[in-house]
């Protein structure tokens, strides 16, 4: 039946999680774009056919003639044949572009997750295009953020409380935080940026307090 | 397909909403001196020991956390004010009126402020009741306003929580009122669906043109 | 408890007088156009002076953390400063975000559609000139230069389309959560004008995106 891979072709799509990509299915695209081409085939020679009586159908007009009943029904029937490739194509270019717009709007998405380069499990699932297709997209969006002088791809959700409250576990002495300097003396206990804490925390020098 | 990522698109997260409620003000009493912040959302204190002052409810979580401040619950969170709503809210079918941010606020307050609100376990069980009660009868509480050619409906006294809750199925609700009632819908039908199942196309089918 | 209620509310109009006074301050402009931005199912006009006059707020903010944080001022001061710059700073990143993510859904039909061009800002027309090069090139790439000559089109089906069918457009009749901050009175529904309905200060209305439209883009309604 016509039309049918390209509509196995979307429902894949929609089955999946929004956001989430499966990996290009090749094969299944590739069958499409053959019905497509197959469909032109039939079609050139159907339209082909139908000017030739039309133009017939125009001679005998001049002579106040009208068509043969058994051109009559071969137009019909190639008007119909015609209209029914006409429409499987139309239909399976629908699902193709839904397909690929489909998957460029995650791919997009994806651009704001992670930091321009793809991971490989990523990668993977993309065609050649799409992989260009993001390239690009973040190029695009880079060259907009440089224009602004201002990275967009920071603060995703709202901002909350940059200061953590620590204990101190050791004797850490004076240093110079990126806001302050502090004496960081063992049992201490002080408010300090998450960013400027977390490698003390991981060190074990200093622990999170909660409340 | 194209509806549906538009209203989650348009859904604020629940840490949005949270953020929206930050900014309410709300009484604290310092107890540290400070001059007056000129911030971009606006000019707060001056700050003097026992004297009370109003700022957005980030700020009075950020010097509560540091225990700089105690925090004065709003008038609503008292238990009378809050049994009182309860009682009204079970006896009447439409929704009490309470601030916009109710949910964000008080959760904000238990998480930050336990020991500044009297009868922390009551008011939280209030507030989590009177939540209850009122989802419950959402389905009953909004007004239909207007229903001849345009659906229109009154979200009276609805909360910001609870308009995003009900946001997705109200929307979609009322859209498919909106087509059935819509006068084009009898030879518009076909596009419609068409709408639903095809996400880059929207236009009506085309029949094949004589050339 | 009709009474209770009804003391309850004129507190909250003090309030919002309250509110409506300081409602005058940037962030908060910038607060309702990114609410605005997100709950609209298109594009709104650009907030030039808006964005302007945040970005200037934000520098100035920075350098003032900045000199706060050289000459050793009170840490609490300076941390409260911070995180205001960061909430203000989140809102422009979003809003901005936001606006870039409807220009790539419905780049073809801001495309051709004058209004909604000329609501963009100069790098989002230029931002969207390149996001609709990059999309046509892969579509070309992955499906159109692959057919028929006659249906190698990614706005129209096919060359007997008479007009842009295949182009994804914002559904306007669409319906949003509004609120408006003073009585509006009755309002028309739709065109015929036979439908009318009362709105009210700071109640919660759901209607048709398409009917409230020029009230949210002259910020009569805001959208929450």
């Amino acid at each position: 039946m016509y039309g049918k891979k390209g509509s196995e072709l979307v429902r894949e799509l929609a089955s999946s999680e929004p956001g989430q990509l499966s990996a290009f299915n090749n094969d299944l695209f590739a069958q499409v774009i053959e019905e497509c081409t197959g469909h032109l085939l039939h079609l050139g020679p159907l339209i082909r056919k139908i000017e030739q009586i039309k133009k017939i159908e125009e001679v005998k007009k001049l002579n106040n003639q009208e068509l043969e009943e058994s051109d009559k029904a071969t137009l019909k029937a190639h008007n119909s044949g015609a209209l029914v490739h006409h429409l499987s194509l139309l239909r399976n270019k629908r699902c193709l572009m839904a397909y690929v717009y489909n998957r460029a709007e995650a791919i997009r998405s994806l651009g704001w997750a992670i930091d321009r380069v793809l991971p490989e499990e990523i990668e993977e699932k993309l065609s050649s295009s799409e992989k260009e297709y993001f390239k690009n997209h973040a190029a695009s969006l880079q060259s907009y953020m440089s224009e602004l002088d201002l990275d967009l791809a920071v603060d995703m959700v709202p901002p909350k409380d940059p200061y953590i409250k620590v204990r101190v576990l050791e004797d850490i002495g004076n240093v110079v935080l990126s806001d302050q300097s502090a004496n960081l003396a063992c049992h201490a206990i002080l408010f300090l940026r998450r960013t400027d804490a977390e490698h003390y925390i991981s060190q074990g020098l200093m622990e999170e307090l909660n409340g | 397909m194209a509806g549906q990522s538009d209203a989650q698109a348009s859904t604020f997260s629940a840490a949005e909403l949270e953020f929206l409620a930050e900014d309410e003000l709300i009484e604290i009493v310092p107890n540290l001196r400070m001059d007056p912040l000129n911030l971009i959302c606006g000019d707060f204190g001056p700050f003097r020991p026992q004297i009370a002052t109003q700022v957005p409810i980030w700020l009075a979580v950020a010097l509560k956390k540091r225990g700089k401040c105690a925090i004065r619950p709003p008038d609503w969170m008292s238990v009378e004010k809050l049994t009182q709503v309860l009682e009204a809210e079970r006896d009447a079918e439409k929704f009490q009126p309470l601030p916009f941010h109710y949910v964000e606020i008080s959760r904000l307050l238990f998480d930050h402020a336990r020991d500044d609100i009297p009868d922390i376990y009551m008011v939280r069980s209030l507030i989590e009741d009177i939540k209850d009660v009122r989802f419950h009868k959402i389905g009953t509480g909004l007004e239909i306003i207007s229903k001849e050619r345009t659906y229109a409906l009154r979200l009276k006294n609805l909360s910001a929580m609870e308009a995003n809750i009900v946001r997705p199925f109200v929307t979609r609700a009322l859209e498919t009122f909106y087509k059935l009632s819509s006068p084009d819908m009898i030879q518009d039908s076909d596009s419609v669906q068409n709408r639903q199942h095809q996400t880059v196309n929207r236009g009506p089918r085309r029949q094949l043109k004589d050339r | 408890m009709e009474s209770g209620a009804g003391e309850r509310s004129s507190q909250y109009s003090e309030m919002d007088d309250y509110e409506s006074l300081i409602s005058t301050t940037d962030a908060e402009l910038l607060k309702r156009a990114w609410q605005n931005e997100k709950a609209a199912p298109q594009i709104l006009r650009f907030e030039a002076a808006l964005v302007q006059r945040s970005r200037e707020q934000i520098q100035l903010m920075e350098e003032t953390v900045e000199e706060y944080t050289r000459n050793g001022s009170d840490p609490l001061t300076v941390s409260l400063y911070q995180m205001d710059l960061d909430r203000t700073l989140f809102l422009l990143r979003s809003y901005l975000r936001t606006r870039l993510q409807k220009i790539e859904k419905y780049m073809f039909h801001i495309q051709k559609t004058t209004e909604l061009w000329n609501r963009l800002s100069r790098p989002e027309q230029k931002f969207m000139g390149r996001c609709i090069e990059d999309m046509e090139q892969h579509l070309d790439q992955s499906v159109l230069s692959k057919l028929p000559s006659s249906y190698k089109s990614h706005l129209k089906q096919s060359s007997s389309s008479e007009e842009d069918d295949m182009v994804p457009e914002p559904q306007l009749d669409t319906y949003v959560i509004c609120r408006s901050n003073r009585f509006l009175g009755a309002f028309q529904l739709d065109d015929s004008g036979e439908e009318t309905v009362n709105i009210e200060a700071d109640d919660l209305y759901a209607l048709p995106y398409k009917s409230i439209k020029p009230l949210v883009e002259t910020g009569q309604i805001d959208l929450v």
